[in-house]
């Protein structure tokens, strides 16, 4: 087994998908936090493009959040069965990159008139626009009871159950009207191994 | 061989790289181009996109959207992805740095006060890019220094989405003045008999 070590700050944020593959896979790994207000440190001169996450695989580096997720996913076999199942994950983890920029300006923005607009704007119109696409290939997924991508638990459906903690900082319930989708994210949190690293993880505000 | 249809609007954008790989593969595929225009978007198109958006891809009558999962699809499928998981996931890299320079440039494309888009610009032009080609430079030179391809010892997408970031970037060797190694990849690949016809016979398009 080679050694991991994931590198990035102590949040949730764009770690948390490789942590929840290697909570999911039983793969013990180095799980490295870095507070904000020591960054940058000593790891920055090792990233490839200056920023974190970072995955060390034997000494050998691996940038980018969705590259480190599906090596991982790849590696412990939850990235589905065929090359066209491997594409509608990366499709379906694409579209909440597709969210995460819509929720960018909003949640950056500092003026509060402004703010409460754009927030508005984002959880009223974009983000359910989103969610809706994402709610029918479900739905076209045998019903959509089961997993959003083929018939067993990928990266996509980790990727989806994960997407709830950070669109709860826009609003209480994001999944609201959206029943199969929060239907799959109350399966994946329920399985043991997520649901314990959920209880173990550190408890952080991002 | 399957039936590959490749939707888009008349324009380079985010479906180019998969044209390359479709062109550096021998691969024929339908290069389908939409056009707002005339109301063909979103006519009855946007209601077969998963996600309401191009590209899409269409494999016999199965679709595909989002144009990264496009193009590593096709990337696999003709070998064009890198040997090895490894590979495949420093390449995954490259093609997500690409996508972060693109949200830069995006950032001041369309922003609408005249002051600040040429404040955007100039940040991007004189800090943001050299900033992100230098990674790319050093990435490139840690592959046996850099006079091969952007990972392992043969073509891949990564090397594709390089190429094609020239022409993004305005077109000419200005931008890469500072980055040789990367200008004689971009200069390689665009020289690649397939790349080549393709660059010189496709349409000539603004975006």
């Amino acid at each position: 087994m080679p050694t991991y070590k994931l590198i990035y700050f102590n949040a949730r944020g764009y770690g948390e998908l490789a942590r929840l593959l290697f909570a999911v896979a039983g793969v013990p790994y180095e799980d490295i936090r870095v507070e904000r207000a020591s960054w940058p440190n000593e790891y920055k001169a090792i990233c490839p493009f200056g920023q974190m996450p970072l995955l060390e695989v034997d000494g050998k580096i691996l940038a980018q959040s969705s590259a480190i997720a599906r090596y991982l996913a790849m590696e412990f076999g939850m990235a589905g069965k065929d090359n066209w199942e491997q594409a509608r994950i990366d499709m379906v983890v694409d579209s909440f990159g597709d969210i995460l920029q819509d929720m960018r300006v909003p949640y950056l923005e500092t003026d509060p008139e402004k703010k409460e607009a754009l927030v508005k704007q984002f959880v009223g119109e974009s983000l359910p626009k989103r969610l809706g696409y994402l709610e029918n290939i479900l739905k076209e997924n045998g019903g959509g009871q089961g997993f959003i991508v083929g018939d067993s638990l990928t990266w996509a459906d980790l990727g989806v159950a994960n997407s709830v903690d950070y669109l709860k900082l826009m609003c209480p319930n994001p999944f609201e009207n959206f029943p199969l989708l929060a239907g799959l994210v109350q399966r994946v949190r329920e399985i043991p191994q997520v649901a314990a690293w959920i209880a173990k993880r550190p408890e952080t505000a991002t | 061989m399957p039936n590959y249809k490749l939707v888009y609007f008349p324009g380079r954008g985010r479906a180019e790289v998969s044209r390359l790989i479709f062109k550096a593969a021998g691969v024929p595929f339908e290069d389908v181009r939409i056009n707002t225009a005339n109301g063909e978007w979103p006519g009855e198109t946007k209601a077969k996109c998963p996600f309401g958006q191009m590209p899409v891809l269409f494999v016999d009558d199965k679709v595909l959207a989002q144009s990264k999962a496009i193009g590593r699809y096709l990337a696999r499928e003709f070998n064009l992805a890198g040997k090895t998981n490894w590979d495949q996931a420093r390449a995954d890299m490259i093609l997500d740095q690409f996508e972060d320079i693109g949200t830069e440039i995006y950032k001041f494309m369309f922003e609408k006060d005249a002051a600040k888009k040429a404040e955007l610009s100039e940040k991007f032009n004189s800090e943001t890019l050299p900033r992100h080609l230098g990674y790319l430079e050093n990435l490139l030179k840690e592959n046996n220094g850099g006079t091969g391809f952007f990972v392992g010892d043969s073509l891949t997408w990564a090397d594709l989405a390089l190429a094609n970031a020239y022409d993004h970037l305005g077109g000419t060797d200005a931008p890469f003045a500072n980055s040789p190694l990367l200008a004689g990849l971009i200069k390689r690949i665009r020289a690649t008999p397939s790349v080549a016809e393709w660059i010189s016979t496709r349409p000539q398009t603004p975006f």
